[in-house]
């Protein structure tokens, strides 16, 4: 191991713990790795955007734009100077008298995310989802097929599609707004935030080990990697 | 044919030669070689796209085991040169050209093939091999098909695959729309209570008696996100609040546009709420676009300036727990709203109220009680009642379709309430 | 914009096709000229800190320090043979400073996640109410049954009782009611995202842009 790599491997050592004695307080190490954290990361996010968006995606489309007066999607080249326009407007708001122009650039950025997200989440979110609930209350042809003995056997026959039906309408019955939550709706909408509070249940529950992996990545660094570097050194 | 082979005789040992010898010779027909049948294939113009393909069908040829793939030949001429643009296993019986330019006129012709040698002779045909409509010629390995076309690709000015959406969205829109104009017209409307939100102005009432500042947290995406877009109207709300109450407010931000927005919203707030001069650009500061970066530094300030209110409310992702848990942790009072399911959890487990996915979105409306914007939320119910009515009339439809297979009509009711929710 | 937008979904026809495609690529060009207010205010921030003798100046410094040192690394790509090529090359200066700075802490950050879990288990497993307790024991049996301890502790179940095997019970309870949670509170996002779209794009909605007048 070269010198400079033995130096990167003490620094990432030192900067692990660093993090890691928040746990215990609040303190001044923690604070200059918190410091060195987010100077770094501010300072890697802008030369990662300014290298792989502006000069791409803005100052090569617009200065070849004679010789390649459409880019390999179609877009006119020229097209790409209203982004310039509306990127300077955004700069506008660094002087006061000129600072509301700034505005429009926000307009159309909020106008354009309601507008792509509005059709995004209507068919992912809703309309995929109603499809796939579309489901028989009881499947006697799937029955045959279903599989166990017993108890188990009754799991999988019955409860499956009757469950994942009862638990979706309870649930939007739980999210209705315009009626309050009592007698018979009260009800339904009780059994839905049961129903809510399993699938919280079980998210909480399947990420856990994850966590723990992500744990014993760093420890299986420190020990693996950084313990061994301070005996060994550099050669 | 027939009569000339086996003549007319009209007892019962000849009904059995004449019934023999049409079975014979339908025998010999079906051995004879492909070629002498017919095959086609039949071009068009894909509907609802932008122009940029055609639809290739042909029928099966037979017998099929004979072939083992098709090809697919292109030309800007009935007479040619045809050059092969795909070949298609021989369970497949059609082909989208999506190479074909818009406005160019081309034909095709599709050929079987009973071996692959064949096909790599027959790249390219010159017009004079070429084959008539009347009958195909057949060469060594390969069978052609007659050749279809003119046919050009166009595109068309609405997509009908997608028309089942464009209702939906349609009915939803109107239905917002009317109980909008509902609300206008000044109709009363009620909606439910949410505690979460019920809960937010005596949580910023907390955070000024304890004369502690109150930390918002937008999210970490950016102005792209819907939910920042509504983390930032709840914003506006609880910063003319914060505004009446000359609470502090300190909203650090992961994306400097959010930076630039916040700042308006701050601003404009505490203008409505005739506090002006109170407001300060350095209530709302960029800390890294780095999402642990940026937690690292909440923590920090959560550590440091102790916020007796803490707000999330936005897009989250493994930082939402850290976040909850060091809020947790100084005793401030916490709520969050996502619409990231699997964090959702975390909030509930740590923070004291979660709005819980939709509650995110009409939260806004909600601390405006503002009629037009509560009039929405009314057609937000309408969307969630077509749902549960669906859901009920596929689920019996469906039901009833497994108890009586015989009765073709429910399936095809049942498949047509799936079509309205198709997505293409 | 939003109404153009909603409407190019349905229209098959250049250039609407691609409309959606050539916004985003527009939002990333202003997402980096907003990087630059954002970027000032961080120097504006930290430097104010040190001019003004502020009690964590020092702290400041450092930022302002990395944060200028991975910009000059970065933007001149020191360190590299030439402008052509990736920013992140091996033996930049921006590789090097990201392997031994940025690389670690975020692992560091995300690896405190289990401490933070165990806490959060700990404060959820209480069982205050009868909502608590689904939780808790929704997550105590998938938990359980994603270790060999849960089968081993229900290994010994008959075949006719086999769903109540952990593992088993864990993978039933999330492929049915945690699916059937998910889909509602997913719908329910969806109806939301529209409503809040459309009071957004119909003006009802401003306030985010600073103008609340009705």
């Amino acid at each position: 191991m070269n010198v400079s790599d033995w130096l990167a491997l003490q620094v990432a050592a030192l900067l692990t713990l660093g993090i890691v004695s928040f746990l215990y307080k609040d303190n001044p190490i923690y604070k200059i790795c918190e410091s060195i954290f987010l100077g770094v990361s501010a300072g890697y996010w802008f030369t990662v955007l300014f290298w792989e968006n502006m000069v791409p995606k803005l100052y090569e489309n617009i200065s070849q734009a004679g010789s390649r007066p459409y880019t390999e999607a179609g877009v006119p080249s020229l097209l790409y100077v209203v982004a310039l326009i509306l990127g300077i407007m955004m700069l506008l708001r660094l002087f006061p008298k000129l600072g509301w122009m700034s505005r429009w650039p926000l307009s159309v950025v909020v106008g354009a995310t309601a507008g792509l997200w509005f059709i995004t989440y209507m068919q992912s979110n809703a309309l995929s989802q109603l499809r796939a609930t579309l489901l028989p209350i009881l499947d006697f042809q799937a029955m045959d097929a279903a599989t166990g003995t017993g108890l188990s056997g009754w799991f999988n026959k019955y409860l499956g599609n009757l469950v994942i039906l009862v638990g979706t309408s309870t649930g939007l019955c739980y999210f209705y707004f315009s009626k309050e939550h009592k007698g018979v709706f009260g009800g339904l909408a009780r059994v839905g935030i049961y129903f809510l509070m399993v699938t919280f249940g079980a998210s909480f529950g399947y990420t856990v080990m994850s966590r723990m992996s992500l744990l014993l990545g760093r420890i299986d660094f420190m020990i693996s990697e950084w313990w061994p570097s301070l005996f060994s050194g550099w050669s | 044919m027939a009569l000339t082979l086996f003549g007319v005789v009209l007892n019962r040992t000849g009904w059995v030669w004449l019934i023999a010898g049409w079975a014979a010779l339908a025998g010999v027909a079906i051995a004879q070689p492909a070629d002498m049948q017919m095959w086609s294939v039949k071009a068009q113009d894909r509907p609802s796209d932008a122009g940029d393909a055609v639809q290739l069908f042909w029928s099966p040829i037979a017998p099929a085991a004979e072939f083992i793939c098709y090809i697919v030949q292109r030309a800007p001429a009935a007479e040619g040169p045809f050059e092969t643009i795909a070949t298609v296993v021989s369970i497949d019986t059609q082909y989208v050209d999506a190479a074909a330019l818009t406005g160019d006129v081309y034909f095709y012709r599709v050929a079987a093939l009973d071996s692959v040698e064949a096909g790599a002779a027959d790249q390219t045909t010159s017009p004079a091999d070429s084959l008539s409509a009347a009958s195909p010629a057949r060469t060594v390995d390969t069978i052609y098909t007659a050749v279809a076309g003119p046919v050009n690709s166009t595109a068309q000015w609405f997509n009908l695959r997608r028309l089942n959406q464009f209702l939906v969205i349609i009915i939803l829109s109107a239905a917002i729309i009317y109980f909008i104009s509902q609300a206008r017209s000044g109709k009363q409307l009620y909606v439910r209570k949410i505690a979460g939100l019920q809960a937010m102005e005596e949580a910023i009432g907390r955070a000024t008696e304890m004369g502690r500042p109150i930390l918002f947290l937008p999210g970490i995406h950016d102005m792209d996100d819907v939910q920042t877009i509504a983390g930032l109207t709840i914003l506006a709300r609880v910063a003319r609040t914060v505004a009446e109450y000359e609470t502090t407010l300190n909203v650090p931000v992961s994306r400097s546009l959010v930076m630039t927005t916040a700042r308006e919203t701050i601003k404009e707030a505490y203008a409505a709420a005739g506090r002006p001069d109170s407001y300060n650009d350095n209530m709302v500061h960029y800390v890294t676009d780095e999402q642990f970066g940026y937690v690292a530094a909440v923590d920090g300030i959560m550590m440091r300036q102790k916020p007796a209110t803490c707000l999330y409310m936005g897009a989250f992702f493994a930082e939402s727990l850290i976040v909850a848990e060091t809020g947790a942790e100084i005793g401030a009072i916490q709520i969050a709203g996502t619409a990231q399911p699997a964090q959702l959890p975390f909030f509930v487990a740590a923070c004291d109220y979660t709005l819980i996915g939709e509650e995110l979105f009409a939260a806004s409306a909600y601390l405006s009680g503002e009629p037009r914007q509560l009039g929405s939320l009314k057609g937000q119910d309408v969307g969630k009642v077509m749902a549960m009515c669906a859901l009920g009339l596929g689920a019996a439809l469906l039901t009833l379709h497994s108890l009586v297979p015989g009765w073709p009509i429910l399936a095809n009711m049942a498949d047509w309430v799936g079509k309205v929710f198709q997505v293409r | 914009m939003g109404f153009v937008l909603i409407f190019a979904f349905f229209i098959p026809h250049h250039p609407f096709d691609a409309l959606g495609e050539d916004v985003t690529v527009f939002f990333d060009i202003v997402a980096v000229f907003a990087f630059i207010l954002g970027g000032g205010n961080l120097l504006r921030m930290h430097g104010n800190h040190i001019y003004t003798r502020h009690k964590d100046r020092w702290f400041s410094a450092v930022t302002l320090a990395g944060f200028l040192l991975m910009l000059f690394a970065g933007l001149f790509k020191i360190g590299q043979e030439g402008w052509c090529g990736a920013v992140d090359q091996p033996g930049a200066w921006f590789n090097n400073i990201y392997t031994a700075t940025f690389d670690p802490l975020q692992s560091t950050m995300y690896a405190l996640l289990a401490f933070f879990v165990a806490s959060a288990s700990f404060r959820a497993f209480r069982a205050k109410n009868r909502e608590a307790t689904i939780l808790l024991v929704a997550a105590f049996i998938v938990l359980l049954g994603r270790t060999p301890a849960g089968d081993y502790a229900t290994d010994w179940l008959p075949d006719s009782l086999s769903i109540f095997k952990v593992s088993n019970l864990a993978n039933w309870i999330m492929s049915v009611p945690n699916l059937a949670g998910q889909r509602a509170i997913v719908i329910g996002i969806a109806l939301g995202v529209v409503s809040l779209s459309l009071r957004v794009i119909l003006g009802v909605e401003r306030s985010h842009l600073g103008t609340d007048k009705s």
